[in-house]
């Protein structure tokens, strides 16, 4: 269950010509997920921010 | 991780069947946000709980990524496996109105100025919208679809091998987790900016 399904790194990268699909796939994921984070961080911070400058 | 490097190729879709560990957990969440926001809305409706009215607007744009990453995904697993990356079958159309939905309540939230008007007729709208997720659950057994029908059911044995299904069942739960955590922090920003005037928030912040 925990063996490797690839013998190399390029291997993985390749796919048998799906990772374009897969990797493409995770690359998405990967990007909405960090702006995400990114963003709500960033608009606590602005409000935090605002919040102490008004009181 | 473990979907990605550990599993066997499959034997039919080759290595393109890695997708399941992202377009499954995706899938499951949009339509689990959704639910999760009717519920909120029901809350928020009968018990004025303002908390929940927070929850449904922090939950929207969530699951409006969400569903965009289960329609990508499934768009670019339909490439190499149904030879198309869109057909207008019940599954994805019902799946893509899901989405315009989400698109439809963050906007119509925006355009209000009054919140507590934007929150109750917010409510409404999704409860009327829920109505949308249990067509999308059952739409592969309603119709003729391009879809595959459900692998894993609570009723029935899974229709996927062990070795499979275990990394499956992880990466379900650890997109869970994620997307948890992004509401929590969205809940934050909109407690954060309804409550600014309010002496509570001034005195924890």
């Amino acid at each position: 269950m925990f063996d490797l399904a690839f013998k190399s790194i390029q291997e993985a990268i390749y796919m048998s010509g799906h990772g374009i699909y897969v990797w493409s796939v995770v690359a998405i994921v990967v990007i909405c997920l960090v702006y995400a984070f990114a963003n709500y961080n960033l608009k606590i911070k602005k409000l935090i921010k605002k919040l102490n400058e008004s009181n | 991780m473990w979907g990605l490097f550990f599993t066997p190729e499959d034997f039919v879709q080759g290595n393109s069947y890695r997708i399941i560990y992202l377009h499954v957990p995706a899938s499951f969440l949009s339509q689990s946000l959704y639910a999760a926001m009717a519920i909120a809305s029901v809350i928020y409706l009968v018990w004025r709980v303002k908390l929940a009215a927070y929850l449904i607007i922090s939950i929207a744009p969530i699951g409006a990524i969400v569903t965009f990453i289960a329609l990508f995904s499934g768009s670019v697993w339909g490439i190499p496996t149904w030879g198309t990356w869109w057909q207008w079958d019940a599954r994805i159309t019902s799946t893509l109105i899901l989405f315009i939905m989400y698109l439809g309540l963050i906007s119509l939230h925006a355009s209000f100025s009054n919140y507590e008007k934007a929150d109750k007729l917010l409510s409404w709208l999704v409860i009327v919208g829920f109505v949308n997720i249990p067509i999308i659950k059952k739409s592969v057994d309603w119709w003729s679809t391009l879809h595959q029908s459900a692998s894993i059911t609570l009723t029935d044995k899974p229709s996927i091998d062990p070795s499979m299904l275990y990394p499956l069942i992880g990466s379900i739960i650890g997109f869970f987790g994620l997307i948890i955590c992004l509401v929590i922090l969205s809940s934050y920003v909109q407690i954060l900016k309804r409550e600014s005037t309010k002496s509570w928030l001034k005195d924890y912040v």
